[in-house]
């Protein structure tokens, strides 16, 4: 199977090696880490552990490090891409079981999902995204993903590029090109070290609403009223 | 008095938006905007009579608040189009630092050579 794991990182020094090391024994996919200008040791670790590592050289966030690992996915015409955070919310154990409906031709993107995770509060914020994109996915924000070909060239593409999370304006994008998104359930503990990058303070949360709130309006593609 | 001071300022940014762009601290094409829009300030300010004349015959009867609102307007524009061009380049700049990226790790597994210093 010509597959990868694109991974995210920013300042993940702290959790990365255990989680290459579970990565390596749970699946034999080559991994590669975008280093989004992590200013401790992510990408010198990542380079010792037989991890192919792409430097940035100014920071894209998240979504704009997983598209760089997307490019270069395009560019070797891989059948699959897996997405997941370095942050050891997803277990690679769970790999196999998204990729399946992948392999088995149901759909072109299969997301590791928990939808019970978080307070009741990210679960209200959820629900709102819903009702302004009309996008029935239960959860909008996991990055745990599985994508193939198809999708990896749609995501890799310029259009892309114009997103700033990784989240709803991507589910937006795969419902207009008419891909298939499944749903797989999967188990996501919190993050092993550190804090989350987008609910980091009440503002950023503000922000981050405000932004997928209206963002989700404007790219919504089912008719107000349908679910 | 308020024409005087209107027809100093339109010479004065005439003044300066040249210097800018001999110096290239603004590109022609941004500069032709800038250009027009001065050229109806001085001639709000050399010829007010011309104004009140537009006024009257669009239907306002006070003719320094068509200014006020034709002067929002544009500015209103001008932001809006920044915002566009500053998406596009972001956009633009986002693929650039992506493709930069990709490069120098190719370079990087070919020659084992690390990534050039900024």
């Amino acid at each position: 199977m010509n597959a990868a794991i694109v991974m995210p990182a920013l300042n993940e020094a702290a959790t990365i090696e255990t989680l290459f090391h579970d990565i390596q024994t749970s699946v034999s996919l080559p991994i590669w880490l975008v280093d989004d200008c992590s200013t401790d040791a992510t990408g010198d670790l990542a380079s010792k552990m037989d991890v192919k590592v792409i430097r940035l050289p100014a920071p894209l966030g998240a979504w704009g490090a997983t598209q760089t690992g997307l490019r270069e996915a395009a560019s070797r015409d891989l059948d699959f891409v897996i997405t997941m955070d370095a942050d050891g919310q997803h277990n690679p154990e769970d790999i196999p079981a998204l990729l399946a409906p992948l392999i088995a031709g149901e759909c072109d993107v299969s997301i590791g999902s928990a939808p019970d995770r978080g307070s009741r509060l990210r679960r209200l914020a959820w629900r709102l995204m819903r009702l302004t994109s009309g996008l029935r996915c239960t959860d909008l924000t996991s990055g745990f993903r599985a994508l193939n070909a198809r999708a990896v060239d749609l995501l890799a593409g310029p259009s892309a590029s114009s997103l700033v999370y990784q989240d709803v304006g991507v589910l937006l994008m795969l419902e207009k090109a008419g891909l298939r998104v499944v749903e797989v359930p999967v188990a996501m503990p919190q993050r092993a070290d550190g804090k989350s990058r987008i609910f980091r303070s009440w503002l950023a949360v503000a922000h981050y609403m405000a932004h997928t709130l209206l963002l989700s309006a404007a790219k919504r593609k089912r008719p107000w009223g349908s679910r | 008095m308020i024409t005087l001071l209107t027809a100093v300022f339109g010479v004065l940014l005439s003044a300066l938006m040249l210097y800018l762009m001999r110096r290239d601290h603004l590109q022609i094409s941004h500069g032709l905007g800038w250009t027009l829009a001065i050229l109806i300030c001085s001639l709000m300010g050399f010829a007010p009579s011309l104004f009140d004349a537009v006024a009257v015959g669009i239907g306002v009867s006070y003719a320094p608040i068509l200014g006020i609102a034709l002067a929002i307007a544009a500015l209103v524009i001008k932001a809006l189009l920044t915002d566009i061009e500053i998406s596009k380049l972001k956009t633009r700049e986002q693929r650039l630092i992506q493709k930069v990226a990709l490069l120098e790790s190719e370079i990087r597994e070919v020659t084992g050579r690390p990534p050039i210093d900024d």
